[in-house]
């Protein structure tokens, strides 16, 4: 008898990959700390920098992750090696926040049946919005610093996983 | 020694050679390019030692670039470093020629064993 083929990521396999990605680039002086949120609430809608990433093949969904500008300006310092009250460029911080969310989409492809491809980061400056038919499988709801990070995943058929 | 460091994202670029770096492998004369296409130029240009590039990019992939060098009869050293670490891709580099994996996120003991390979 063969194990049926895993059709979304557990929490607690997202919740793990943002741990490592976050603890190796922040450092583990302030880890993530979870936090409850209601199914359904958007994320702070004023202030907030997201990014996203799609898988497409064996395994069909997305990965995306929402941070406040002050948590983005902080990852960027960091990835960057600067102190943390410099100043970084729009660019900088789309960068350093599509690297974040490259990071978690690819180590959540790698627990996914393949073979199938990982998107280029897309990123945007504000919250991110689904469609209609995106299901969402795996939320992480943290905050870091005090500041609220989410990460969620998406697929057309997994069971949902908070 | 002179690496050649392709990623589309600068901010991975200085992470990359920060842990370089802190691997103990800063003396190296470092070159960069934003994609497979201009790392392929480089690589013919510069004449680098050895290859480090992510796998997703704009323009030409990192394995497009692989294949590349390795059909136009180039032997050097190349590595990636990608957020893909599943043993499929793992398998798929070396498949292509690649000397080693390191996947993202990534610690300097992971640089310097790799680096220890091809040195």
């Amino acid at each position: 008898m063969t194990a049926p083929a895993l059709t979304a990521p557990s929490y607690d396999d997202v919740r793990a990959v943002t741990d490592e990605v976050w603890t190796t680039l922040l450092g583990e002086a302030a880890p993530l700390i979870d936090r409850l949120v209601p199914v359904g609430t958007p994320f702070d809608s004023v202030g907030v920098w997201s990014a996203a990433v799609t898988v497409s093949g064996g395994w069909e969904g997305s990965v995306t992750v929402e941070l406040t500008t002050y948590v983005a300006g902080a990852l960027t310092t960091t990835m960057l090696d600067l102190p943390h009250d410099a100043e970084v460029s729009d660019a900088d911080v789309a960068d350093a926040v599509g690297e974040l969310v490259n990071m978690l989409g690819g180590n959540v492809k790698s627990l996914m049946p393949g073979p199938s491809v990982l998107s280029l980061p897309s990123v945007a400056a504000g919250r991110a919005a689904f469609s209609s038919d995106a299901r969402e499988v795996a939320r992480v709801e943290a905050t870091w610093d005090g500041e609220p990070v989410r990460v969620t995943v998406h697929n057309s058929t997994g069971e949902t996983h908070r | 020694m002179k690496i050649l460091i392709a990623d589309d994202s600068r901010v991975m670029r200085q992470i990359v050679v920060r842990t370089l770096r802190q691997a103990g492998h800063g003396g190296h004369e470092i070159v960069e390019a934003e994609n497979g296409k201009q790392a392929l130029e480089l690589v013919t240009t510069e004449r680098p030692d050895l290859v480090l590039s992510d796998w997703n990019m704009p323009e030409m992939t990192g394995i497009d670039c692989l294949s590349a060098l390795r059909a136009s009869g180039s032997d050097v050293a190349f590595g990636f470093v990608t957020s893909e670490g599943s043993d499929e891709m793992r398998q798929r580099a070396e498949a292509a020629g690649a000397a080693f994996l390191i996947a993202k996120p990534f610690t300097p003991e992971a640089f310097d064993d790799a680096l220890r390979s091809v040195l």
